[in-house]
Formats: C-alpha cells, sequence, structure tokens
C-alpha cells in the first residue's frame, strides 16, 4: 500500500448526503476482478450517478465535467460510505483516482477499508465542508492540500483547517501500513507463539 | 465468591479465545491465531488479486481450504464448469480452481467427492473440531460452533487477504451471551423451530456484540445436525459467533471422519476438548431461557427471520402495534410479502418449496422431509437440493432419493442454490416460496421474490398441500 504524506490535487465537490457502498460499488460490478493494468473498479464507482440507464455519461453529473474529472480528492456529503459492509467500495474509490475524502461523517466499515487503501478519510466540521464546496464550485479545477502530518486541509482560498485523526491510523497511513504490514511487525511473536502452539497441540502439528 | 475464584471460572469462549491469543490487548483488537481459513468462490477472487498484485504468497497454505458452493449450478453437474450457461457465473466458478492452483491451496471442486456447502462439509470431513479458530469469508460461519470451534466469519477481501498473509486476524472480544433451552419439545418442532423463535423473541439484532452460547437439556439431547441448525441462524440474531459445548454426542459423531486425529493423537485431543466447557459458576453477559415444550412450528411471514410465529397464528396486524417505528416496519414487510393483516397463516399459498442449504440439508434434515412426504404428490414445483455431496449419496442409499422423486419433485446436485440464488436458481418477481433457509430479507430468493422460512417437514408439508401448513396435521 502506498503511504500517504501529503497530497495537491484538483478536488470535487461531491454535495450528496449518504452515498453509501452500494451506491458507490453496485452489486452488479462485483463480479469483476482488479488487475493491474487490465481491469479495474474506476468504471463501477458510483457508476449509476455517472452513466444513465443507457450507459451515457450524465452531462451535469459533476465528475463527468472536465476540471473535476481527474480529481485526486473528493469533499463529500453526510455519511459517505453508510450501508454494506462491501470491502470493494474502498476499491472503487482507490481506481477511480482518488487518495483523500473530506467530508462531515463517513460510514464507520467504510473507514477501516479506506485505511486498508491508503486513502485519507478527513473528518471536517459541515460549515468548512460547505466553504470547500463553495470554493471549489466557484473556482473548477481548483487545488485541495490534505496534509497527513500536520493534520490540516488547505483551501483553495488558503483557509487551513484541522483535522483529528486516531494516531495509530495516522501512523499506518504515513507508513503505507496495511493489517497485513502492521501483524507483519509482529511476525517473532507470531513464530513464537506458533512454535509453543504446536507444542501445546502435538494432534495439529501435521498440518501447522 | 471471591475474585480469585471469579477470575478463574471461564466460559468455553474465554478458554478458547485465551489459547488463541499472539498478541493480547485486553479490551482493545488482539491478534488470534487461525488454525483453519475456508474459503468459497464467492467475491474472494478479489483477495486473489490483491494478493497477486501485491506478490504475496499464503504464509501456511496447507491451513486454508477453498470449496466451490456458492455459484455451482444444482443441474447437468457432469456437463463441467465449461457448460455453465452464464459466463460471470462461469467465471467465478473458474476463477477460484485457477487461484487455488496458482496459490497451492486445497481445493474442493465441483467433481469431487467431498464438495457441498462449506458449512455442511467442514463438520462432515471432520475439519470442524472443538477448540479450533476458524475463519470463514461468509456470514454463517458460525454453523460450525456447534461442535465447540469458535468459528468466525470474515471478510472476502481485505480481512481473508490479512489471513492468507499472515495466518492471525485481529479482534476484539465481543459480551458473552447464554441461551438455556429446556424442555422436550412437541412432535414436528425441530432446532429450526427452536432457533426461529429464538429470533422472533430477541429480534435480528437481539444479539449483536455478543457470542452465543447454546446451552440447556434441549441441546444435550439434541443431534449433531440440529445443533449445527441452531448455530447457523447466530447471525440472524446478530451475533457473529455461536457456540455449543462438546460432549459424548460431538466425540461420537466427530470419531474416524477424515481429518479427525487417530489412535494416540485422538486420546491427546479428547483430554483437551473435554477441558472446554464453560465452568459451572461462570457469569454471562447477558442471559436468556426458552421452555421448548412450549413451542410449535415455525414460519416467517415478513422479510427479516424476527418476523416468524408459530404456524397456528396470524400475521400481524399494524395498526395494533403501538410503537411507530415497528408498526412502519410491520406496514413495509407485509406490502412486500403482499400479505393482510390478520391473514391465518396456514392459508398463505406457495408457488415453490426448495428443501436445502446449510441451514437445514443434512441428513436428518432430508429423513424428516421425506418421512412427510412419503407416498404422497407435491402440488408445487419443488425441490430438494442436498447440502453436500456425501448427504446426496447416503440418501441415495437410504432410498429418499425415490421417495422424493416419486411425490414429484427435483432432486438437484449440492449447491448453495436458491438459499441466495448467486448459481442462477432464483425465483421469479412475485413468487412465493416455502424454504428451509436462514434469510427471507427483500430479494433474497430473486428480485421481487418472496420467502417464507420454515423446518424441513414444514417445508415437505408446503409442498403436499401448496400452502403453509401444520405439518402436525397433515
Ligand atoms: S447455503 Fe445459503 S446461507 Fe449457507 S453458505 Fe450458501 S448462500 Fe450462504
Amino acid at each position: 500500500m502506498k503511504p500517504f504524506t501529503t497530497l495537491t490535487a484538483v478536488a470535487a465537490p461531491l454535495d450528496i448526503a449518504k452515498i453509501d457502498t452500494g451506491v458507490m460499488l453496485p452489486g452488479r460490478f462485483m463480479r469483476i476482478r482488479r488487475i493491474p493494468g487490465v481491469a479495474d473498479y474506476a468504471n463501477a464507482f458510483v457508476h449509476d450517478l455517472r452513466f444513465d440507464e443507457k450507459d451515457r455519461p450524465r452531462a451535469d453529473f459533476v465528475l463527468n465535467l472536465a476540471p473535476y474529472r481527474d480529481a485526486a480528492i473528493l469533499v463529500t456529503g453526510m455519511d459517505f460510505g453508510c450501508g454494506s459492509s462491501r470491502e470493494g467500495a474502498a476499491y472503487a474509490v482507490l481506481d477511480f483516482g482518488v487518495r483523500a475524502l473530506i467530508g462531515p461523517s463517513f460510514g464507520d466499515v467504510f473507514v477501516g477499508n479506506c485505511l486498508q487503501n491508503g486513502i485519507v478519510p478527513a473528518v471536517l466540521p459541515i460549515a468548512a465542508v460547505r466553504e470547500l464546496w463553495r470554493q471549489l464550485k466557484q473556482t473548477p479545477g481548483a487545488q485541495i492540500t490534505v496534509d497527513l502530518p500536520n493534520q490540516t486541509v488547505i483551501a483553495p482560498d488558503r483557509t487551513r483547517y484541522e483535522f483529528a485523526i486516531d494516531a495509530t491510523r495516522k501512523e499506518r497511513l504515513l507508513k503505507g501500513l496495511d493489517d497485513v504490514g502492521v501483524t507483519l511487525e509482529h511476525l517473532p511473536q507470531i513464530e513464537a507463539f506458533e512454535q509453543a502452539y504446536r507444542q501445546r497441540k502435538p494432534w495439529l502439528a501435521s498440518r501447522n | 465468591m471471591n475474585a480469585a475464584s471469579a477470575r478463574a471460572s471461564r466460559t468455553m469462549l474465554d478458554k478458547v479465545w485465551a489459547e488463541h491469543v499472539i498478541v493480547p490487548q485486553p479490551g482493545g483488537e488482539e491478534l488470534l491465531y487461525v488454525d483453519l481459513n475456508l474459503v468459497h468462490e464467492g467475491g474472494t477472487f478479489l483477495a486473489f488479486d490483491q494478493m497477486r498484485a501485491e506478490g504475496r504468497r499464503l504464509r501456511k497454505p496447507k491451513l486454508t481450504l477453498a470449496v466451490t458452493d456458492h455459484y455451482l449450478p444444482s443441474l447437468n453437474r457432469n456437463s463441467g464448469t465449461t457448460a455453465i450457461p452464464d459466463p460471470e457465473i462461469r467465471n467465478v466458478v473458474q476463477w477460484l480452481a485457477e487461484n487455488t492452483r496458482e496459490f497451492g491451496i486445497e481445493h474442493i471442486g465441483p467433481d469431487d467427492e467431498r464438495q457441498g456447502i462449506t458449512h455442511v462439509i467442514a463438520p462432515e470431513l471432520g475439519l470442524t473440531q472443538p477448540g479450533l479458530l476458524i475463519a470463514c469469508c461468509d456470514s454463517h460461519t458460525a454453523t460450525q460452533g456447534a461442535l465447540g470451534a469458535l468459528a468466525m466469519p470474515i471478510g472476502h477481501s481485505n480481512q481473508l487477504r490479512h489471513v492468507f498473509s499472515t495466518q492471525t486476524l485481529w479482534q476484539r472480544k465481543p459480551h458473552q451471551m447464554r441461551i438455556t433451552i429446556n424442555g422436550t419439545p412437541g412432535a414436528h418442532v425441530t432446532a429450526k423451530d427452536i432457533v426461529l423463535a429464538i429470533i422472533a423473541r430477541i429480534g435480528i439484532g437481539g444479539a449483536s456484540g455478543h457470542a452465543v452460547e447454546y446451552c440447556g437439556d434441549t441441546i444435550r439431547a439434541m443431534s449433531i445436525e440440529a445443533r449445527l441448525t441452531i448455530c447457523n441462524m447466530s447471525i440472524e440474531a446478530g451475533a457473529r459467533i455461536g457456540m455449543i459445548a462438546p460432549d459424548d454426542t460431538t466425540y461420537e459423531y466427530m470419531h474416524g471422519r477424515p481429518y479427525m486425529p487417530k489412535g494416540a493423537d485422538w486420546d491427546c485431543a479428547l483430554q483437551y476438548w473435554r477441558t472446554l466447557p464453560s465452568d459451572d459458576d461462570v457469569q454471562y453477559d447477558r442471559e436468556l431461557a426458552l421452555d421448548a415444550s412450549t413451542l410449535a412450528p415455525m414460519v416467517s411471514w415478513g422479510t427479516s427471520p424476527e418476523d416468524s410465529a408459530p404456524i397456528t397464528g396470524r400475521v400481524p396486524d399494524p395498526a395494533s402495534v403501538a410503537d411507530p417505528e415497528r408498526r412502519g416496519r410491520i406496514e413495509r414487510a407485509l406490502n412486500y410479502m403482499q400479505l393482510a393483516p390478520g391473514t391465518h397463516l396456514s392459508s398463505i399459498a406457495v408457488n415453490r418449496v426448495f428443501i436445502g442449504s446449510c441451514t437445514n440439508a443434512r441428513i436428518e434434515d432430508l429423513r424428516a422431509a421425506a418421512h412427510v412426504v412419503r407416498g404422497r404428490r407435491v402440488a408445487v414445483p419443488s425441490m430438494v437440493v442436498p447440502g453436500s455431496t456425501a448427504v446426496k449419496r447416503q440418501a441415495e442409499a437410504e432410498g429418499l432419493d425415490r421417495i422424493f422423486l416419486a411425490a414429484g419433485f427435483e432432486w438437484r446436485d449440492s449447491s448453495c442454490s436458491m438459499c441466495g440464488g448467486s448459481n442462477g436458481d432464483l425465483l421469479a418477481r412475485g413468487q412465493r416460496s416455502a424454504s428451509t433457509t436462514n434469510r427471507n430479507f427483500e430479494g433474497r430468493q430473486g428480485p421481487g421474490a418472496m420467502t417464507h422460512i420454515m423446518s424441513p417437514a414444514m417445508a415437505a408439508a408446503a409442498a403436499i398441500t401448496g400452502r403453509l401448513t401444520d405439518v402436525r396435521a397433515l
């Protein structure tokens, strides 16, 4: 997983409340594989908001407008990522090219899955989020900075907003450590456990 | 009781959990060792693709076993997986075969004599043992807790990749709830009816955040098959873990199964297993007691397993419910189920009957259904999908297939089939089923399809009359 330090990039205002994981990654896309360079979930990301029934881009949807299309930061509405625990929703965000989310609140399980994929979910008060939406709409293509070490979001107008993030989560994002990375730091402990375990339960030894 | 003895008494979960803690962090997420990781084809290709993209291998490939069950056709199996008509379903089935080959994982594939629904074959093959920590990327993993295993559901991408790569899991220890069931159930009142009665009482979130241990005389008198049915539906009460202490019934069931320890190893293991049951004086966070002798066969009427009632009852009337939340939920459920308030449950006509799934497709379930069906004819299209290929063979050896076929049932090959319809075995929109499965959510058996869940004997009775029927009166 890629470490995250500071990202300055084009941001898009996605000011729709309660985009759940099923909207982020509609069920019918869950039979698609993710093979680097061949197939991913970029097209699936909020597919039904971006495209109509005939798969034509909806001309008025924000992520279809030229300057926003390449956004690597999304400023989202309330409860982004609520709903089912489908882990693929975070893949869809990542594959669409997004590395940071800024919003008033996020689904719990979804946040966990973002952390597995190096995506920063930054929670700001709704007033700050509204102000970001306003600036991004006023100046399409405007950039935002997400500075993780200093836990700061820098708005297009240079206003700085601090956000809170759990210290362990922050460190994992900075180091690029997902669950597997964190766990493998305990490898000596795991191996010692296994050795003792085999001795305690010899009838399992043949399989261990 | 002094502090020392309070500390000394432990539940079965406490004991098994403690055996698996690698990185302790009481109150927080602890790193646990996984004895066995079970994988099926549904969605797991995501974990494999991620592993491949990161250049990872399985840390302990021998401790993972893969089974094809969810997407496997229940018909026309001899033609092989290349004959699966739907390309998306075919792909999912074939990817598991390719991935397990590439990553060096044992795979019980479509043609394997041991094939079946994961939670059915793991106990059957002796993979499920008391005291083991078993992970499986499926919400009904708790089924296997019926033998005293700590069986936990995990996600099929990130979490599965974590188990693949480390053979461990980060988990917070749940609260603990004891459900004590005493009393002798009446005729045709089965494990399914008991677990539906529990869920109807406490609701689908009733045991959230808790691991459930099922205790009591009724459980002790139950076969392993029946105990598996009980634990299977723990998740429908909100619990990710359900367990039953092993006893002589358990050991008798387990002995001699292919993956069980043998000879001196068995004796050694048995000695350990006997230490697992919860201590007598232990305190649980929550308690619930149920008298099984007062129960009748149950059916569901709504869109959640908690919407279940005795077959002698009626569909509830939302107008008589004071709580506006609950009233609204019942109204929505009845609207989806196209049922009028106050309808007698035994007057509801069905279009189809499905006997199958990891809840109720073991040999005893098929025997119970065949017993009802013998010498009668079905009134609506009905099918039996055995929980495993071994169950199918056993049933054929006992002549059960001939009873079902003579009555007009379809006799299919083992698969998850119409439980969730991943393999394409779906109910049509607006069709109503009597089903031995565990979930009656909106669209569970197909978009716009309506599901009533019940025991195998009750489903068999519905097949004969074409409506929900009290099997005791048939
Ligand atoms: S039979 Fe149904 S509940 Fe059981 S594993 Fe298959 S789909 Fe899930």
